[in-house]
């Protein structure tokens, strides 16, 4: 018996084996290597510059540019992260219901989340241009009153990259909380329901419980993309107007690739670092729970 | 169905029948109102794009008119500009390549990985399965800096369409050996043990009985890793100058906007042209992505 789990032992390492060097080679040696980056002067023509401590760290948190950056991804995020919640809660309670044609209007209503990001954004591109003014022509058609110069103020131009992403976002909302809805099994709310428990009650009671696993998980997934997406701000403002869109993903690809400054670009992005460990944390929890 | 018992009318409609009628309508309409709030929200931007790849340029510049419809008549000029005066075509090629390659060195990783995790019993195997899941959430906004120095200095792949080709299976697999897991559970032990006692050894079952069966799910795990192979963008962007070798999303968005001039007609045509095949693929695989990430959560 021993001897056979041995052999499966070695059987299991070594079919694993593949998919966990691939992933140390290329996950775990960049981040280290990123860390590195960050505590030396490297720059993309001398990658391995000399050793500067903490100097990277300390120059970013008394730059500006970089603290409107830094606050402006918590601003990008959460925002986002609640528009998508409100329009993707209503949104799949609406395709809980029976109706005809479900499939292709559920496959025209993801469109937002299965069109490349990056190819949808150029279609906010032209509705925010300033000389086609699409965006305002268009409300002020309908009675909508607030036309600003949408990528040239401050203000609108966050407004801008935020109404992108819920944009692309919401669908994925939808899907995550519509596959927690429909995995709650209806018995229990039938006779929750007959045992006179209210809508609220029973979604209080029954459903968020049941369906808290899924969604965690899904809005981990979805907060951590948020947070490390460049596409949107990078496609819409690149940072701008003066340096007042700026996010951490898209700073560090400005300062890092484009600008050429190694160092800081790296240490610009571990400043998302925390973020990642602590949605590992919380779904590592979540995920441990699952097996008792 | 769940859509019935969590519908907040149900047990009201049990005490009032007669009133059935009326409060389904009621209902119906409720719904088509609010699904056509959100098809409009959904499909706004889309429409503006379709629209202005057919739009003559004299069209789009003119300002007094309404933007969403034709002042004259449609053409399909940016169409043909796109495929001959570009490299639309070299572009969507190479996302191709690209998306080919990392279905299959995803597959190479991913199968025995996640038969080993599903299968085998063999210390520490739950926290590799969990490991491997966190991976998935490693940002590549983490990693795009390091990555261009290794793919530089080590194996010289920088400007070319294999660097993506070797960096995409990093978050393509990770989530695949968690699908893959879910499929292979599924199949019975039993399925397996019977070709063992019938003198296949472990390897020659899982070739011949395992795999065969699984082949939805490997399918399923083909599209989603080409598909997300399709969407990339942060990597394209870094690695990517030369525009032989860019994929379709990093092309159009690059390539047809010049300084400050923008090729709006072309831009909107070579989007939708590459973004909705994408599309209609990714909603193949949409149930089986969810049903990944609730396997994670639920069972």
């Amino acid at each position: 018996m021993r001897r056979l789990l041995r052999g499966e032992a070695a059987f299991g390492y070594l079919l694993m084996a593949p998919a966990l060097i691939y992933l140390g080679l290329l996950l775990l040696y960049p981040l280290l290597l990123s860390i590195w980056f960050s505590l030396t002067d490297a720059s993309t023509g001398q990658p391995f510059g000399s050793w500067v401590g903490l100097k990277n760290f300390t120059d970013l948190w008394s730059n500006e540019t970089f603290r409107l950056a830094l606050r402006n991804s918590f601003i990008f995020t959460f925002g986002s992260e609640i528009g998508k919640a409100i329009l993707g809660t209503v949104l799949a309670f609406l395709l809980l219901r029976r109706f005809h044609g479900k499939k292709v209007l559920r496959a025209l209503l993801v469109l937002p989340w299965t069109v490349p990001v990056a190819l949808t954004t150029l279609g906010w591109l032209l509705l925010f241009d300033p000389t086609f003014n699409m965006l305002n022509r268009i409300t002020g058609a309908i009675g909508i009153g607030y036309h600003p110069s949408w990528l040239g103020e401050p203000v609108p131009a966050m407004i801008a990259i935020m109404m992108a992403n819920i944009w692309r976002g919401f669908p994925f909302s939808a899907i995550i909380l519509l596959a927690g809805l429909t995995s709650v099994p209806p018995e229990i709310l039938e006779s929750a329901a007959l045992d006179g428990a209210g809508f609220l009650r029973r979604f209080h009671y029954i459903i968020v419980p049941m369906i808290a696993p899924i969604l965690f998980i899904g809005l981990l997934f979805d907060l951590v993309f948020s947070f490390t997406d460049l596409s949107v701000v990078y496609l819409l403002t690149r940072g701008g107007p003066e340096n007042t869109t700026h996010i951490l993903p898209e700073l560090a690809y400005q300062n890092g690739i484009q600008g050429g400054d190694l160092a800081q670009g790296a240490a610009i992005s571990l400043f998302m670092l925390p973020v990642f460990v602590i949605a590992c944390v919380i779904m590592l929890r979540i995920l441990r729970r699952r097996e008792i | 169905m769940a859509g019935e018992v969590l519908d907040a009318s149900a047990p009201a409609r049990a005490r009032q029948g007669t009133t059935w009628l009326t409060r389904a309508l009621r209902e119906s309409i409720v719904t088509w109102v609010g699904l056509a709030f959100f098809l409009v929200i959904a499909l706004f931007p889309i429409a503006v794009m379709a629209v202005t790849s057919f739009k003559q340029g004299g069209d789009l510049i003119d300002l007094k008119t309404p933007p969403l419809w034709f002042h004259r008549a449609p053409t399909f000029s940016h169409y043909t500009y796109l495929f001959q005066q570009t490299k639309f075509l070299t572009w969507a090629g190479n996302t191709i390549v690209i998306s080919f390659f990392t279905v299959v060195i995803t597959l190479i990783l991913a199968v025995p990985a996640a038969y080993a995790l599903a299968r085998l019993h063999f210390p520490n195997a739950d926290n590799f399965g969990i490991g491997i899941f966190l991976t998935y959430l490693v940002p590549p906004a983490l990693l795009f800096l390091p990555l261009t120095i290794i793919l530089s200095r080590y194996v010289n792949l920088i400007d070319t369409k294999w660097a993506l080709v070797v960096v995409y299976p990093t978050f393509t697999t990770p989530f695949c050996v968690w699908l893959l897991m879910g499929f292979f559970k599924t199949i019975p032990v039993e399925v397996e043990e019977a070709a063992r006692v019938d003198g296949c050894s472990r390897l020659q079952a899982i070739l011949r009985v395992v795999l065969p069966l699984s082949i939805p799910g490997l399918l399923t795990v083909a599209i989603f890793a080409f598909t997300l192979g399709m969407q990339e963008y942060i990597y394209a962007l870094t690695f990517i100058s030369n525009s032989l070798e860019k994929p379709v999303t990093i092309g159009v968005t690059s390539d047809l906007i010049r300084g400050d001039e923008y090729f709006w007609g072309e831009l909107m045509a070579g989007a939708l042209l590459a973004g909705i095949p994408v599309a209609i693929l990714y909603n193949f695989f949409l149930d089986h992505f969810v049903e990944g990430i609730s396997q994670g959560a639920i069972k």
